[in-house]
């Protein structure tokens, strides 16, 4: 799987471009800004982008803003968006302006490579991943009127993995059950939260995603 | 000949020529001829005998021509001059015919001529009351007023055709002749002419309205000018009535109708020169003192006199030491009531000075205005100006009566025409400067003086005061702004260098454990996989200190976001309402986000709350934001809970910390930050 890699950190971008090539990726090309990496891309397109999120010149937003370009001339490429924080304005951000094929991740997650390169993979082949802890924070809010308390145990697992991008297919994988039980699962849930079932994943992913932060 | 500054705006937007142009040769031929016609008249009139139902048409004759014809002299195109003359001729009229026909020897053509004295009367008062209308200008106050006026002359109109045509008026007038026609009808008109009375009452109270209505709206020069018609007026009743008690005559009274047109003509002309206020003032002072002696001698001579047998020279001679005796007081008495009446509550400077230091240890701002109204009470001045700066650069800081709409100026320029200057020194340098204006003709006394003195004394500490306080905040302002600074530096060489470093090191780690695993070593897989766990857990520890610093998505993306942030993240379930249009300076920004962080923080670890609130919302010139929670109550600034760090951030955005967290009553914490 070709990658090209985008981060201002020296260190942090060459440690990850030679693991990830150690583990099976080819790297392309590394670069240190937003500009090179959209210029990078449009001259020989990867299977997937791995870049930070802030980077030079302005060190706010450059990552999604470039990956936005690369999606409107090179719309197969995946899009793997790593940070030093993650924020649930940013997650919902992605997940409106991209239908698919994107991943928001916080950069501690590389360490873990297995999970790391499942992940890319995923987001190679157009799946949505968020990170768990985003999720988890979701999931774990206070509310006033809780109606996640309407949920089972397991009902509450599916929500939060459904809330990190997991199709129902992932879902039957990672739980191991059959593809049946996971449809119960989802659909129980969507009627138990009011929710409008959208097959497309990453209005799913913002659904979901608006609804644990909204309520 | 007309110097441009006389050209002014009249009250329907065309430009009145105010200055006087000398008469041109044509002008001055009519305006003679004019005057030899009517003082012609006059003379004759007067030759015939004095008859005091007949006097006072002489006298308005007299003035109100001589005054209308030197104002038409002047101004040929004054509107309310030719109605002075209008009033004037139509009495020269009336006059001549009366006189004739009131001649006890009855003359030629006594009948006719007293009939030409008697009918016009209708038009003469109508007339007359157009004139009181449309007084200073020659101009009715708006539109409105045109239609009671054509009712009223043309009321006159018809009244005075019937009195042309039957004697309605003849008997009282006392004429040697009668009615010269005898039309038909006589009774009949007579009865209908019972209701004449209350016309004249209608018209009377038409113009005193108009007057009324225009000197309420009216300011400046015009209100000056109805000042002294209104004074006329009411010096001519009061001295009418006041011979007809005291004297049982009228005619002192009358005597005193040529006021009101020399008073019009005053006001007309002169009205610049001469300031209606200190003449009113002095009259009430002069009228207060002789009733009161007049009223302490009868009181002595008579009530005493009833009393005691006593030999009327002593009596009196009691009641002049008497009168003399309360002189003194009653003047002082009766010169602090004619001020009040005339310029408004004025202080002594004992109430001056207290006042204004109950203003300067209450009020926080505004101190200069209060300066400013103090002078103006003290004093009695009609504008004061404060004026802060150095001897060559005086900012109009407040100005009564307000608003400031002056330039600044250097302090020799600040004197002009009435306008006294008092500089303010602080050791000796020019701080700042009060000049102020008096009415007209009234100097400054002594006591004022030394008043004045006193507050330009305090106005200097108020200045320097100001001054300190104003760099004060200036450099608190810029201690915050270089903290937040720093937080953001830290924050950023934190994000750009250690937290990079250690995310780097986690991947070595994660990659040495794979590598252990895959090369059969599970225990040092499983030693290097809890390395990278603790690294995970500093990683993460270090990413919520540097948050804490400063919150990167409130540079990034605005408070708005950075408040949804905070909510997202805390334990309390949080109600947000937030309208921002735009964004605020950014050391406003890390302040209300710090205060809602701080809030929170409060409402979740000590509070015990169920749910949170928070309002932010901003206008022109404030930002107020609000964070109530339905907790336990009970926070207090300084018991280490960082909101004494707040509230000091906040005095340097020049902002209070508001605090109110009764036990048991929730807490609610809230602040209006200023920013333009």
């Amino acid at each position: 799987m070709r990658v090209i890699l985008a981060d201002d950190a020296v260190l942090f971008r060459e440690g990850m471009a030679r693991i990830l090539a150690e583990i099976g990726f080819t790297i392309v090309d590394h670069v240190t800004d937003a500009a090179s990496l959209v210029e990078r891309v449009r001259s020989d397109p990867p299977d997937v982008v791995i870049t930070d999120l802030r980077m030079p010149p302005g060190f706010a937003d450059e990552g999604i803003e470039a990956a936005a370009a690369i999606r409107s001339f090179a719309p197969q490429v995946g899009l793997m968006l790593l940070s030093q924080y993650v924020e649930v304005h940013h997650a919902l951000r992605l997940m409106n302006e991209f239908s698919g094929g994107v991943g928001y991740l916080l950069k501690d997650r590389v360490s873990d490579l297995g999970a790391f390169a499942t992940d890319v993979r995923r987001v190679a082949a157009g799946d949505v991943v968020i990170d768990p802890e985003l999720v988890a924070l979701l999931v774990g809010r206070r509310r006033q009127h809780d109606p996640i308390a309407r949920l089972s145990e397991r009902e509450r697992e599916v929500l939060g993995l459904m809330a990190r991008g997991l199709s129902n297919a992932a879902l039957s994988s990672e739980l191991h059950l059959s593809p049946k039980t996971v449809e119960g699962y989802v659909s129980s849930i969507f009627t138990k939260l009011d929710l409008a079932p959208d097959q497309r994943e990453n209005r799913r992913v913002l659904a979901v995603l608006r609804f644990l932060r909204d309520q | 000949m007309s110097s441009p500054e006389a050209v002014v705006r009249g009250r329907d937007g065309t430009e009145q020529q105010l200055s006087d142009d000398a008469p041109s040769f044509a002008r001055e031929t009519v305006v003679g001829l004019s005057a030899l016609l009517v003082a012609g008249l006059l003379v004759y009139g007067w030759s015939l005998g004095f008859h005091l139902q007949n006097a006072h048409n002489g006298l308005i004759a007299g003035s109100f021509t001589a005054v209308g014809l030197y104002v038409v002299r002047m101004r040929p195109r004054h509107r309310e001059a030719r109605l002075f003359l209008a009033v004037g001729m139509l009495h020269a009229v009336m006059f001549v015919g009366r006189q004739h026909g009131l001649h006890e020897a009855p003359l030629a053509g006594a009948a006719w001529l007293g009939w030409l004295g008697v009918w016009p009367l209708p038009l003469a008062i109508a007339v007359s009351g157009w004139a009181l209308m449309a007084f200073p200008d020659g101009r009715l106050l708006s539109r409105r007023w045109r239609l009671p006026l054509g009712v009223m002359l043309g009321t006159a109109t018809v009244m005075s055709l019937v009195s042309a045509l039957w004697p309605v008026e003849h008997e009282r007038m006392g004429l040697v002749a009668g009615h010269p026609l005898d039309v038909p009808g006589a009774d009949a008109v007579a009865a209908m002419w019972r209701y004449a009375g209350a016309a004249y009452l209608g018209f009377q109270a038409l113009w005193t309205a108009a007057v009324v209505v225009r000197l309420r709206r009216a300011q400046g020069d015009e209100r000056r000018q109805l000042l002294w018609l209104v004074y006329a007026v009411v010096m001519a009743l009061v001295l009418l009535v006041a011979s007809m008690v005291v004297l049982g005559s009228a005619v002192p009274g009358l005597l005193a109708l040529p006021l009101i047109p020399l008073a019009a003509a005053a006001a007309i002309l002169k009205y610049r020169l001469y300031d209606i206020d200190p003449v009113v003032s002095k009259t009430i002072v002069i009228g207060a003192m002789l009733t009161v002696a007049t009223a302490g001698y009868v009181a002595v001579v008579v009530g005493v006199g009833a009393l005691v047998p006593a030999p009327d020279g002593l009596l009196s001679i009691l009641a002049t030491a008497l009168v003399a005796l309360v002189f003194a007081p009653l003047r002082l008495r009766a010169r602090r009531l004619a001020d009040r009446i005339v310029y408004g509550p004025r202080v002594t400077p004992y109430e001056a000075l207290s006042q204004l230091s109950t203003q300067l240890s209450t009020a926080r701002e505004g101190l200069l205005d209060g300066i400013a109204a103090t002078v103006r009470n003290a004093v009695g001045a009609t504008e004061v100006v404060v004026w802060v700066g150095d001897e060559g650069h005086l900012v109009p800081t407040s100005v009564w009566p307000g608003p400031v709409d002056t330039e600044p100026a250097t302090l020799a320029e600040l004197g002009g025409a009435q306008r006294h200057v008092r500089p303010v020194r602080h050791h000796g340098t020019v701080r700042g400067a009060l000049t102020f204006r008096k009415p007209v003709g009234e100097p400054l006394s002594a006591d004022e003086d030394r008043l004045l003195d006193d507050l330009v004394a305090q106005t200097g500490l108020v200045i320097v005061n100001e001054a300190q306080r104003a760099e004060l905040q200036a450099a608190a302002r810029r201690i915050v702004s270089a903290q937040d600074a720093a937080r953001r530096r830290i924050e950023r060489d934190l994000h750009d260098g250690t937290q990079q470093r250690l995310v780097t090191l986690g991947l070595e780690l994660g990659a040495l454990a794979e590598r252990a695993e895959a090369s059969g070593g599970a225990d040092l897989a499983n030693r290097v996989m809890s390395a990278r766990t603790q690294l995970l857990d500093a990683t993460s520890e270090l990413r919520e200190l540097a948050r804490g610093l400063h919150p990167s998505v409130l540079t990034q993306a605005g408070l708005p976001d950075a408040l949804r942030t905070l909510a997202d993240r805390s334990s309390v379930p949080v109600r947000l309402d937030v309208d921002l249009a735009e964004r605020p300076p950014v050391e406003v920004e890390a302040t209300v986000y710090f205060l809602v962080s701080e809030a929170l923080t409060n409402a979740a670890r000590h509070a015990e709350a169920s749910l949170a609130t928070v309002v932010l919302a901003r206008d022109k010139s404030a930002l107020r934001v609000e964070v109530t929670d339905d907790g336990k109550g009970g926070a207090r600034l300084g018991d280490g809970s960082g909101l004494q760090g707040l509230a000091d951030r906040l005095a340097a955005l020049g902002a209070n910390l508001e605090l109110d967290s009764p036990l048991g009553g929730g807490t609610r914490l809230g602040t209006v930050i200023p920013c333009a």
